[in-house]
């Protein structure tokens, strides 16, 4: 089942959920589809782990990276490009907007409310039930809440991404498909897609879920660690 | 409950509040902060303190106040925000309080930047503040470690009446990585009414308790200093910490490192055994006290040609090291401070350089 | 014949290291006095300062800390937030207080911590050995002012219960004076009035009080008493700032 996702996806969700690895994957997913792909870093609250970590790979890829200037780059100083609004006004085959966690995360979007406003657009809200306040459906509902109200924006998909890092099993998946599939019924939200990991993926069974999977190569990786190269398992 | 993913941080205040610790006060700083967001929600929930201070300075006097009337404290900064703390953790130390400090460390001096960094060994081990007091220092090496090191520090730092500092940098703030909490703490500070200022009432004592650092007398200040020598002095025999690796092996050099940097360093020794170079290392998991011991006798090894420092920063807990080492084999440095961890490929040939 | 006149049982024997002259004694006594009165003694903490009434603790039997310069409203606010049922007041001087520590008093009066504070403002730094203060009256001599407070250079002397008044958090501020019996009397009433709104859990209180230093002010007792009056009083004008209601 192939990944259909195209114009202005905004990637939101609670700390922590995944965003910019999904982002960082999404986007190579699609160029490999054929797509002209874009993403702008919008994480204006994280000071490490960002997708602006990522941009030489995805450069190497023909995915461009929108990011703050260069001098401000590690800096924890909010900082919005207006590079960005101009890149929503006239749209790559697919936009992405790799957000902030939580509702603080979101604050931007209101501000490109402007630029947004009349377009259509994916807000899909990533989800990993093995974090912190988002172990229950109610309280991704919750962060679904606030994150609408702060970005005065409707969420209009899940992406499932049940994950501990290194440590996920197959079970973890399967665990976490089950959760995000309850958490769509509940919420009328559609279940956009599951993420798998590259080193996961041989042990599933593609069968087991009734939406498309993205597989995953780690990219935001601590030092002693090693990052899979992107579009490995693609070529 | 199994396994969770969480950032260092979060990880962090979760531990406290299952230490027991539901006094949390703190002031914004990078890459910290994620300390006390988490706890804005979580602290509500027990029934907890959380209170956002005008200042460091401020926060450190706030947790001196708060444990010398017996409750179980605890705040979390980064490095320019523990220098103002510094004032504080004297007078807590001399005061002989318990409370528990956290520094996430960025690069310095000054404000310096907001990526990972080792530059403040020196702060935490050698002082900070003025006077003869010495901190319990702790330097987990990943979050699970983080967890158990925050949940050990609150129980020690009511064992000795002392400030116990756990010392991560900021990768350790920042990464996330699953985590299992242990159960919750049920310890409670047994002495607490011989000193603390909870109310004459509350201890059903007419006596009253005085929390103070004064000693005017040059007499009474100096025994007062050598009551705390002899804690620290207890804590060098009791407290040390620390892990080996590859230590069995025919090492031909020896690795001190802590922290992230020791996992950068154990990557690196797994490449070199690949390669044929065995190179073993002591991982203090105690800064203060430093583990002497482990270190001299890890250096004593036959096969042993050098022994490294490994740290970011631009060569502090290398002084220990050859305090340590004692002069047996050449002790070398090598590290990087700018923000930028050292790859396993760079410790690799910083350590084959010194062969 | 019963006894006119006791010593509260909320102060020591101890023997007075304070000058003649001083009025910290006056005033330690007003706040035991209320403390007995209130029937607080077993459930109140004091918080010392730096300056001359670091060991203040040495009069008062009562729990106490030691806070270091300026920091006593930021101990309080530790204590008031974990233990709300302590009664806490800090007790500090105006180099401690005004100067060194403007930050923890304006925001732990801005935050509406449940403490009290007995300001004592007798215009210079009494312990260091009569430093200049943020209080120090304009041409007043100290040792760090030996041609008197030039106001150009170092600005006006900072009237504290007015600037904590134009704080929007509802709160207490007075300003006292204890340089004679008729002040004494009032200062008293306003000590009490700030520890029962303490205990009521209403707000942060504040009593500033006027006071002498003979000793760094090179003037007797008398002459002290009279300085206060015609140079400080002028200035710093008695009187209610601000109420909670």
């Amino acid at each position: 089942m192939e990944i259909d996702l195209d114009g202005i996806v905004i990637i939101v969700g609670n700390y922590g959920s995944g965003k910019t690895e999904v982002c960082i994957n999404l986007a190579v997913n699609r160029k490999m589809a054929g797509l002209e792909v874009r993403i702008a870093d919008l994480d204006l609250v994280n000071p490490y782990f960002r997708t602006r970590e990522a941009k030489t790979r995805l450069a190497e890829l023909g995915i461009e990276v929108v990011v703050p200037p260069k001098q401000y780059m590690q800096a924890d100083l909010p900082i919005l490009s207006p590079v960005v609004a101009g890149m929503i006004r006239q749209p790559s085959q697919l936009t992405l907007l790799d957000m902030g966690g939580n509702d603080v995360g979101v604050n931007v979007l209101a501000a490109l409310g402007d630029a947004l406003s009349g377009r259509k657009i994916h807000v899909l809200q990533v989800v990993n039930p093995f974090r912190p306040f988002t172990d229950t459906a109610e309280g991704c509902l919750k962060i679904r809440n606030e994150i609408e109200m702060a970005s005065r924006l409707s969420i209009s998909g899940i992406i499932g991404n049940a994950n501990l890092i290194d440590e996920t099993t197959v079970e973890d998946i399967y665990t976490g498909y089950d959760f995000v599939s309850g958490l769509s019924k509940e919420s009328g939200l559609p279940l956009k897609f599951v993420t798998v990991a590259a080193e996961l993926m041989p042990e599933i069974d593609i069968k087991h879920f009734t939406c498309p999977v993205l597989l995953i190569e780690r990219q935001l990786v601590p030092p002693w660690k090693r990052s899979i190269s992107l579009a490995s398992k693609m070529k | 409950m199994g396994k969770i993913l969480m950032k260092g941080n979060e990880a962090i205040g979760e531990a406290a509040i299952r230490a027991g610790c539901l006094n949390y006060f703190a002031y914004p700083i990078t890459p910290q902060s994620e300390v006390a967001e988490y706890l804005s929600r979580r602290m509500p929930e027990v029934g907890g303190v959380f209170l956002q201070g005008e200042s460091e300075v401020a926060v450190s006097y706030m947790l001196f106040g708060a444990s010398a009337c017996g409750a179980r404290v605890f705040t979390t900064s980064s490095s320019p925000g523990i220098s103002l703390m510094s004032e504080g953790i004297s007078y807590i130390a001399g005061a002989q309080c318990p409370a528990v400090f956290v520094n996430i460390m960025r690069g310095g001096p000054g404000l310096g930047g907001i990526l990972p960094s080792q530059a403040d060994y020196f702060q935490a081990t050698k002082g900070g503040g003025h006077g003869d007091y010495r901190l319990l220092v702790m330097a987990p090496a990943s979050v699970q470690e983080a967890v158990e090191m925050v949940m050990l520090a609150f129980p020690l730092a009511e064992k000795y009446r002392n400030p116990v500092m756990l010392l991560g940098d900021g990768l350790i703030g920042q990464m996330m990585e699953p985590v299992e909490f242990p159960d919750h703490l049920k310890s409670e500070p047994t002495n607490k009414d011989e000193w603390a200022t909870n109310g004459m009432d509350t201890r059903g004592s007419n006596k009253r308790n005085l929390v103070k650092t004064l000693f005017l007398d040059a007499g009474k200040l100096n025994e007062h200093n050598l009551m705390l020598k002899a804690k620290y002095d207890r804590m060098k025999r009791e407290e040390i910490r620390y892990e080996l690796y590859n230590i069995e092996s025919d090492y031909k050099a020896l690795i001190v490192s802590y922290g992230t940097m020791s996992r950068v360093c154990k990557t690196a020794i797994d490449n070199m055994k690949d390669e044929g170079l065995e190179v073993g290392m002591v991982r203090p998991q105690t800064l203060f006290p430093f583990p002497e011991n482990a270190v001299y006798e890890a250096a004593s090894k036959e096969s042993c040609k050098v022994v490294v420092s490994i740290e970011m920063s631009m060569g502090q807990m290398v002084e220990d090291v050859e305090r340590c080492v004692k002069g047996k084999l050449p002790v070398k440095w090598y590290g990087k401070c700018g923000g930028d961890v050292p790859t396993p490929e760079e410790v690799v040939e910083a350590v084959k350089s010194f062969l | 014949m019963g006894k006119t006149f006791a010593k509260p049982e909320a102060l020591s024997d101890q023997h007075t290291h304070y000058c003649p002259g001083c009025t910290h004694g006056i005033i330690h006594r007003l706040v035991a006095e209320v403390i007995d009165e209130l029937g607080i003694k077993g459930r109140t903490v004091g918080i010392a300062p730096v300056g001359c009434a670091v060991l203040a603790y040495n009069y008062f039997i009562l729990d106490f800390q030691e806070a270091a310069h300026g920091r006593a409203p930021a101990m309080a606010t530790g204590i008031k937030r974990v233990r709300p049922d302590l009664i806490v007041f800090t007790y500090q001087g105006d180099g401690d207080l005004a100067s060194i520590g403007m930050g923890e008093i304006i925001h732990a009066a801005n935050r509406g911590e449940k403490f009290t504070t007995i300001f004592v403002n007798n215009a210079v730094y009494g312990m260091t050995g009569g430093q200049m203060a943020p209080t120090t009256m304009p041409g007043q001599r100290t040792t760090t002012s030996p041609f008197g407070r030039n106001v150009k250079e170092v600005g006006m002397p900072i009237k504290m219960a007015e600037l904590l008044s134009a704080l929007e958090t509802p709160g207490y501020i007075t300003r006292q004076s204890v340089i004679k019996p008729k002040y004494i009397v009032r200062a008293k009433k306003a000590v009490k009035k700030a520890f029962q709104y303490q205990l009521e859990g209403r707000c942060f209180s504040l009593v500033e009080v006027i006071s002498t230093c003979p000793t760094n002010w090179g003037l007797t007792p008398v002459q002290a008493v009279k300085w206060a009056e015609e140079t400080m009083l002028p200035y710093y004008k008695l009187g209610e700032f601000k109420r909670p209601d």
